[in-house]
């Protein structure tokens, strides 16, 4: 989330995703930060999963990803 | 105010010669018919041999306003009725109606100061007093966020670092003026934000000030935000000016302005932070940020601070304040729109002639050197100048009129296509003569080190409806 | 965000409270840079934290990006448990208009 955050700072829009697990993380760590980064949450578990079932997350989240990059 | 206790009411301190002196004044009021209640401030087991109150939190002794202890107060009714200080044998009898008090005693011994009055003490009680009375927003850092960091990434500094505005140093900025925090001080455009003293002191307090300046930051934003200054107008131009605050009257050298060497470069305290102040209160406040409604094409560094102090000691003439119609006992600021200022060499002229003609060429380049009227100026001249006038006996006046009369532009030259330059004054105007400035658009006044021939122009901006009247102020605390 | 209800005064003494300098008429917490309109012609970064599939989810982002026609550029961190090292971060400041980080759990 720093880096984000960082890049945010300098000018550069961005967008992070993280599984569902790290939500509540997400939450204390943008509190932390004093900031809201805009992030997207696929469904965990991650490091278990088959390559094609990380593609269908990839695919699943795709819409999310470009609509928190667009839009003023 | 609770009610106080009926009776007598003393107040003393041990660390006091004459409450030590009336110690069994007290034990003999003590033991006589009316009550008498006994505050210490500073050891509640004196005086001996008396019931004492513990008043080392000082509650009592500034809800009674004290400033002189032993003071003695009579009480009726939950209500003061009289009270004395220090000691005085006939006061004393007088208020207590004991004719026989004090025998033995000298007949009079001045109080010493109470512990209310001591400068840490009391600052320390008025930032308590200040802190309930703070309306604005909080702001909570993140865990980690630095506090410095904090205020650039939410926007609210210049480009430089600013101080975190915390409530206590809020609280202590206000101290410097009477002032209540929830007086509106102005409406600030853009966004057209009622400004309370408490906003303004915030952003004092991110600009660096001491409470001590307040008063005329509080002033400059008065000054700033009215129709005729037109801060709205001269942050949304392309144009370079921002304003400038030049403070006049007791109040500069009170606070420590700068008026002498380097008196519109850095290094006082007092001359950089009051101009920030004003521009982080417009920009803060009322939100007229660069890139947003600013739209300067260059800008000047003169819109980070510009204020100074007119040197009115060394000068040859009426300080700006008294030509504006103030008494000079006053202290005011006055508001102008300002470009950076340029330097004119004459190191030659020892006549006032010379020397006015030497400013006068100077002068005639503000904007375009073929451009008249529009535009207002002034010149600060500095004190090895000044003295050329002073010398000759020539008054700010004379002066005045001696640069109108230098200053009338030849309608040939400065028209349109004149000189093979484009810009200039419509053609219609080629048979008559303009002058570079129009009726009091040409301010005069005087600051600088004692050494070097140089005096400075300050462009300023367009005069008239829809440009920026020049705005004087009187301060108050 | 924290609301005033929530900050004690051990914060405000810690100097862990600020005094909004601004008119309020905006919300309290630092905005966004703003988002384009459209990634049309935009240079979009990819950067992999390095967490496990996290290269593979990427993979397949910048796949769909591409043919959508939109320029992608990638990166990596060195290690996912430290923030970018700075001159990553220049790189991506200067090379993308808009970035995506995946991936953590």
């Amino acid at each position: 989330m720093h880096d984000i955050t960082d890049l945010d700072g300098r000018g550069v829009p961005g967008v992070m995703i993280a599984s569902t697990e790290f939500v509540d993380a997400a939450t204390a760590q943008a509190e932390a930060l004093g900031s809201d980064p805009a992030r997207v949450f696929v469904p965990h578990p991650i490091q278990d999963r088959t390559d094609d079932e990380v593609v269908a997350l990839a695919d699943g989240a795709l819409e999310e990803i470009l609509r928190n990059l667009t839009g003023g | 105010m609770t009610d106080l206790p009926d009776g007598l009411i003393a107040v003393v301190k041990r660390d006091c010669p004459t409450c030590n002196l009336v110690a069994p004044v007290l034990a003999d009021l003590a033991s006589g018919d009316t009550k008498l209640t006994v505050y210490s401030q500073d050891d509640p087991s004196f005086p001996e041999g008396v019931t004492v109150h513990d008043d080392r939190d000082l509650e009592m002794s500034f809800a009674l306003d004290l400033d002189t202890v032993p003071t003695l107060l009579r009480v009726a009714e939950g209500t003061e009725v009289a009270r004395t200080v220090g000691w005085s044998r006939d006061a004393w009898r007088g208020l207590t109606g004991r004719t026989d008090l004090g025998e033995g005693l000298p007949e009079h011994r001045p109080g010493c100061g109470s512990r209310t009055q001591d400068p840490a003490i009391a600052e320390a009680h008025a930032i308590a007093a200040l802190l309930p009375a703070l309306r604005a927003r909080r702001i909570g850092l993140g865990g980690e966020e630095d506090d410095v960091d904090a205020c650039f990434a939410r926007g609210w500094t210049d480009g430089l670092p600013v101080v975190p505005p915390t409530p206590e140093r809020v609280a202590r900025m206000l101290t410097g003026t009477t002032r209540r925090p929830d007086e509106i001080v102005a409406v600030v455009p853009p966004d057209l934000v009622e400004c309370t003293v408490e906003k303004v002191a915030i952003n004092a307090v991110m600009a660096g000030c001491s409470p001590e300046v307040l008063p005329i930051v509080l002033t400059a934003v008065e000054a700033a935000c009215t129709d005729e200054f037109n801060i709205h107008g001269l942050l949304a131009t392309t144009w370079f000016s921002g304003p400038l605050v030049i403070v006049n009257g007791p109040i500069a050298r009170a606070v420590g302005m700068n008026s002498g060497v380097n008196a519109m470069g850095q290094g006082n305290r007092a001359n950089a932070t009051i101009g920030r102040a004003l521009q982080l209160v417009i920009r803060n406040v009322g939100g007229g940020r660069p890139g947003e409604i600013d739209r300067a094409t260059l800008g000047q560094p003169g819109k980070y601070t510009f204020c100074f102090a007119e040197n009115e000691s060394a000068s040859p003439w009426e300080p700006l304040h008294v030509e504006r119609g103030f008494d000079r006992t006053a202290s005011t600021v006055t508001l102008f729109a300002a470009e950076g200022p340029r330097g004119i060499i004459d190191q030659l002229s020892r006549t006032p002639e010379s020397l006015a003609r030497s400013f006068a060429w100077c002068l005639r380049t503000t904007t375009h050197p073929k451009l008249p009227i529009a535009f207002d100026a002034m010149l600060v001249v500095s004190p090895e100048h000044g003295r050329v006038f002073r010398e000759a006996g020539w008054s700010k006046a004379r002066l005045h009129q001696e640069l109108r009369d230098l200053l009338q532009l030849d309608g040939h030259e400065i028209v349109r296509g004149a000189g093979g330059i484009a810009e200039g004054a419509p053609e219609a105007f080629a048979e008559t003569t303009l002058p570079k400035f129009r009726d009091g658009g040409l301010l005069i006044v005087h600051a600088g080190g004692g050494a070097g021939l140089f005096s400075a122009i300050i462009g300023g901006w367009a005069s008239g409806a829809a440009g920026s009247e020049t705005v004087t102020r009187e301060v108050r605390p | 965000m924290k609301t005033s209800v929530d900050m004690t005064t051990a914060e405000e003494a810690a100097g862990r409270v600020l005094l909004d300098p601004t008119g309020e008429l905006a919300g309290t917490q630092r905005s966004r840079a703003p988002r384009p309109a459209s990634l049309e012609g935009k240079v979009v970064g990819l950067l992999d934290i390095r967490k496990a599939r996290g290269d593979v989810f990427l993979n397949r982002v910048e796949q769909r990006l591409t043919e959508r026609g939109l320029t992608v550029k990638r990166y990596a961190k060195p290690t996912f448990t430290k923030p970018a090292p700075v001159d990553l971060r220049h790189e991506i400041a200067t090379q993308c208009d808009v970035v995506i980080e995946a991936l953590a759990d």
